[in-house]
């Protein structure tokens, strides 16, 4: 690795250069050898176009025009070989539609899938013309995904993000309005019950109207209010509490956080709803500012809406409470209520120091939603110090995520922004902040790479890793971090096999990594940092780039090179110097410190892990030398054994219940109160010496608060006979003989 | 969203200024005016040991009763009630339900009121599951109107509509009940086995849907030895047990040896076991959980404000309407 420097590879790129003009040039436009099969993306099916699909609440928000295709396909066309030609037709469309919306072709997908069928009867002959016609009609009727449709381009992170915060904000909405309207309805019903109990609504105006025009003549109005006005009750609410919901009424109906969506009429008209969706963050933090009077407002009239509806607001108790409430009071939940600020954010566009805002603004928990659009990782190429940055893009926001410890991070780029939606509605749909990072694809340095290509090679190549930090999934970084979304997550680079055919047209398969110099490669800015070769200057020293950097070639002065095509699709090995090299060591280096925190070779553990591997094994050392010196270890058949003993059988338990009955003497009267069914026979004998408990069930009260007789004719009238009359208590009292022989049967 | 909305400073106020009700704070003003002896004295006292110890507010539950000696219940609590038609106890509740499903409804019904002039309407309630707890009285006679057959009078019952004695099986209010789709929970207690008669009703709440308890309740009035036989040998009840449904105290499980174990999600045994004819199934029969409430099913995606229903209207209206040419604009609705 020492033998790379700058001294003495420079010469050697020189010596390899090569002269002729033409043949430089068609080097230039290069890409990475990977590359080479995605040279027309209009032809192939992959993600993009992506349709931005307006439901409210459904799971599939943004779907590709691939899924609608296939979808399409599915559902109308006959499998097998029947529906051959349509099939076609229907791909034939989707090929059409994605080249339209390539060459600049915006809208929704029914305006462009007309356009496309316009297209495709036009190169169709007549001949065909009939089926085709009848195929596109049916296509046309069961397409049911409509919606703005989007290319990778680099307006899509802020145009996808924008679309699913208008998705979650439609859905907060709707529960919003039906807690609000709910809350409107009840109060209003209270207000309603109360005027229908005043003398008001008994005058005979109103019952007149009540009444209404057919039989309005029939009754005497005036009579009919006077006998309903003498006859009413006086229990109407209190002005203080008329006053009180008809304020938080008018609070509940004149918010500006949601429009009022279909039932205008449930509130005060002409309140134009508030925007939430900012470009810088400044604006947005002033809104929030600017609006924390109102959001405190709406959550206490919220609260004694609630109190009041349950009839549960004490004007001592309450009052007090609602005087000094502030925002201080406003919690988590009750800041999830309200929408969340959205800024859209654009890396070398927005100011420097908005970057910075938006950073602290996260920090502070504001709930805000920002985007972090980044066109450009790698930067200027300058050979001059400070470049630390190079090869190190994505190290910024990884360490922020570590810093704002509640924040929701996520960070992809746009190629996988499809693949990751539901990552994306749940940033926005957490409850505190979360900052967005995506990578664009669109560098302007880079020439002959389509967008999307470039950001999925940014994500391969290292360059601009997806990571999600989500602290609402649990309490420890195992739980809250994920870098899964990455290709092959466990290794340093993604390996991947290239095959192509050489010079005597024989297959030739190799493997090899993608790393971050492939990926540097495609930018023209850094052309003087390497110059790819054709076959005759390969040398024996060269070493590909990714081994190199896993462990630094065989040969005592390595030339590193990656494999790229030229224009014409021939292979190249293009040599790097090593500042290449340097950056991707960067890279790598970056990429590691995610892979520790996402669990992939943690450091800290596998130290642990190595320390109980060697105190297992010296305990394993000394068990062993404890056998050789002939001591007795138990087997495991003994320990068998052991286990197999049956345990000690537990005592078997008492049966407390009738223990007491054995307690009791026969001589006391008692009753089974358990078994009582409160049919008021007893009590109706002696509501003295019959009572009921707390679970109105008879149990003998007091046995000397009435006579035996009185007790004998209870324990006979009991429906479940459960009284037990004993024996008298008072040796005088008349006919006891007879009477004890009627207790008999009870006792 | 994922999150119901809370407002827990509300729930926390509120939990602050809970009072305690006690078994006295649900007995209204009214002593109740059952005979002496009445099992509809120990269905009350179950009811309200049920709201105490579920501390449910009084100003948030509801009995709704049709006619007979069984539907004077409302009046012995201190609760909202609605003592309704003959047999029409369940179109009332079903009605309170959809507009405040917050509340806790309850339906006390009898045999006469239910299975006879409420036929139609209890069959539907079954198969529109909404979340009620419904209690059959069946002491198998018009006790109020003083002793006619009802349909689940046995057989050869004399009475004053049936001198020479009822022609017809009595109706099983079990299997009917068993038998209609939707069907979500089945039980059937005895009055005179209140543990159990609590415990029965106690499940029958806290089942989210119909909740259907036939109460055998004693009428010493009309029908005085009726029931003496189950109620004086316990083994010809049969106790339907399982961890899943009904659990015994110790007492109860000696006193009623007659048991069978029944999981509660076989309505197959569920109907077997409704169907014995010599002996007296008690406990929960039936349940399913899964089965959705029809209030439920057609909750509407915001409440239907007097605002909601003109807007709706206004759209209905405008579409047959003829705009003169100087009509405002019409933007459309969202």
């Amino acid at each position: 690795m020492d033998g790379i420097s700058l001294e003495l590879t420079s010469p050697r790129l020189l010596e390899l250069d090569p002269e002729d003009a033409g043949e430089k040039a068609k080097m230039q436009a290069q890409r990475p050898a990977l590359f080479a099969g995605y040279r027309d993306l209009r032809r192939l099916r992959y993600d993009y176009p992506l349709v931005l699909v307006e439901t409210d609440g459904g799971s599939a928000r943004v779907q590709s025009l691939t899924g609608v295709v296939d979808d399409l396909i599915r559902r109308i066309v006959p499998p097998g070989p029947q529906g051959k030609a349509f099939r076609w037709q229907l791909l034939h469309m989707e090929e059409t539609v994605r080249g339209l919306v390539a060459d600049g072709a915006g809208g929704r997908l029914s305006q462009l899938w007309r356009k496309a069928e316009a297209q495709l009867l036009e190169a169709n002959g007549k001949d065909a013309r009939d089926d085709l016609v009848r195929n596109l009609d049916l296509a046309r009727e069961t397409l049911e995904t409509d919606g703005e449709v989007i290319d990778c381009d680099d307006k899509t992170p802020a145009r996808f993000l924008v679309h699913a915060w208008n998705t979650i904000h439609a859905s907060k909405a709707k529960a919003f309005r039906k807690r609000v309207d709910g809350l409107i309805l009840k109060l209003s019903d209270i207000l309603k019950a109360d005027f229908v109990k005043s003398n008001k609504a008994r005058s005979p105006e109103i019952l007149k109207s009540a009444v209404g025009d057919t039989f309005n003549t029939d009754f005497d109005f005036a009579a009919m209010s006077r006998v309903l006005v003498e006859g009413s009750h006086s229990d109407m609410l209190s002005a203080e509490r008329r006053q009180r919901i008809e304020a938080v009424l008018m609070v509940l109906q004149s918010q500006r956080f949601y429009g009022p969506g279909r039932a205008s009429g449930s509130w005060v008209e002409e309140v134009e709803p508030y925007s939430f969706i900012f470009d810088n963050c400044a604006a947005a933090m002033d809104a929030f500012r600017d609006r924390l009077p109102q959001m405190v407002d709406f959550i206490e009239a919220l609260s004694i809406a609630e109190l009041e509806i349950e009839n549960k607001y004490r004007p001592d108790l309450h009052d007090p409470f609602f005087q000094r409430f502030d925002e201080s009071e406003l919690t988590a939940e009750d800041l999830a209520l309200f929408p969340s600020y959205l800024v859209c954010l654009r890396d070398g566009e927005s100011d420097a120091a908005e970057t910075v805002r938006a950073l602290e603004a996260i920090a502070s928990g504001f709930p805000v939603k920002v985007l972090i659009q980044t066109d450009d990782i790698v930067g200027d190429s300058s050979p001059e110090p400070p470049r630390t940055s190079f090869g190190g893009g994505s190290a910024r926001l990884a360490a922020m995520a570590l810093g704002a410890n509640h924040a929701y991070v996520f960070q992809t780029a746009s190629a996988s922004l499809f693949r990751l939606q539901e990552r994306v509605l749940k940033g926005l749909m957490y409850d505190g902040p979360a900052l967005f990072s995506i990578y664009s694809g669109v560098t302007r340095t880079v020439s002959g790479v389509p967008p999307y290509l470039l950001a999925a090679a940014a994500t391969e190549s290292r360059a601009f890793p997806s990571f999600t930090y989500d602290p609402a999934a649990g309490p420890d970084w195992a739980s809250r971090f994920d870098i899964r979304d990455n290709p092959q997550p466990e290794a340093a680079w993604p390996v991947h096999t290239l095959s192509y055919e050489d010079a005597e047209l024989q297959r030739i398969s190799h493997t090899g990594a993608i790393t971050h110099v492939d990926f540097v490669v495609c930018d023209s800015r850094y052309e003087r940092h390497w110059v790819p070769t054709s076959r005759s200057k390969w040398l024996d020293t060269m070493v590909p780039a990714d081994e190199l950097l896993s462990n630094g070639g065989n040969c005592a002065e390595p030339v590193p090179y990656v494999w790229t095509v030229d224009a014409d699709g021939c292979l190249r090995r293009t040599v790097v110097d090593d500042r290449l090299i340097e950056g991707a060591r960067r890279c790598a280096e970056t990429w590691r410190t995610l892979q520790e925190l996402g669990g992939i070779n943690n450091s800290h553990a596998r130290r642990q892990l190595d320390a109980a591997r060697e105190s297992w094994e010296q305990e394993r050392e000394r068990e062993r030398e404890a056998l050789g010196a002939g001591a007795a270890a138990p087997q495991p058949a003994d320990v068998l054994a052991v286990a197999a003993q049956p345990k000690p059988k537990s005592e078997p338990e008492p049966e407390p219940a009738v223990a007491e009955e054995d307690a009791r003497s026969p001589d006391e009267p008692y009753i089974e109160t358990a078994r009582c069914t409160t049919c008021n026979e007893c009590t109706q004998i002696n509501n003295k010496m019959f009572v009921y408990n707390d679970n109105k069930q008879a149990y003998i009260a007091d046995p000397d608060a009435g006579s035996y007789r009185q007790m004998v004719e209870a324990a006979e009238s009991c429906q479940v006979s459960i009284i037990h009359p004993g024996k008298p208590r008072n040796p005088d009292e008349p006919n006891l003989a007879e009477l004890i022989e009627r207790a008999e049967p009870f006792n | 969203m994922g999150r119901p909305m809370h407002a827990p400073r509300t729930e926390c106020l509120l939990n602050l200024i809970d009072q305690e009700y006690a078994i006295r704070d649900y007995q209204s003003d009214i002593p109740p005016r059952w005979c002496t002896g009445c099992g509809d004295n120990g269905i009350l006292t179950a009811v309200q040991r049920l709201c105490r110890d579920e501390q449910l507010p009084p100003e948030k539950t509801v009995f709704v009763s049709g006619i007979g000696c069984s539907s004077r219940l409302p009046h012995y609590m201190n609760a909202y009630g609605f003592h309704g038609l003959h047999g029409r106890a369940f179109p009332v509740a079903e009605g309170i339900k959809m507009r405040r499903p917050d509340l806790h409804v309850f339906v006390t019904t009898g045999d006469g009121d239910c299975c006879s002039i409420g036929a139609a309407h209890w069959i539907h309630a079954i198969r529109y599951n909404m979340n009620m707890t419904v209690l059959m009285h069946d002491n198998q006679i018009y006790g109020l109107t003083k002793k006619q057959a009802s349909p689940t009078s046995p057989r050869g019952l004399k009475s004053n509509t049936t001198p020479r004695g009822t022609y017809l099986d009595p109706l099983n209010p079990l299997t009917v009940t068993l038998g209609v789709p939707n069907v979500s929970f089945v039980a059937q207690a005895a009055d005179w086995i209140p543990e159990v008669l609590y415990d029965i009703i106690s499940q029958a709440y806290r089942h989210k849907g119909f909740s259907f308890v036939r109460v055998l309740q004693r009428c010493p009035e009309f029908m005085p030895h009726r029931f003496d036989a189950w109620v004086q040998d316990p083994s010809l009840t049969r106790l339907v047990v399982h961890q899943k449904g009904l659990t015994l105290s110790a007492d109860t499980s000696r006193t009623y040896r007659n048991q069978e174990i029944h999981d509660p999600g076989d309505i197959d045994r569920a109907r077997e076991i409704a169907s014995l004819t010599e002996e007296v199934p008690v406990g929960i029969l039936y349940r399913n959980p899964e089965v959705p409430c029809y209030e439920d099913l057609r909750e509407g995606e915001r409440p239907n404000t007097p605002g909601l229903i003109r807007t709706v209207l206004d759209e209905e209206f405008d579409k047959f309407t003829i705009w003169p040419d100087d009509a405002p604009d019409r933007a459309p609705a969202e």
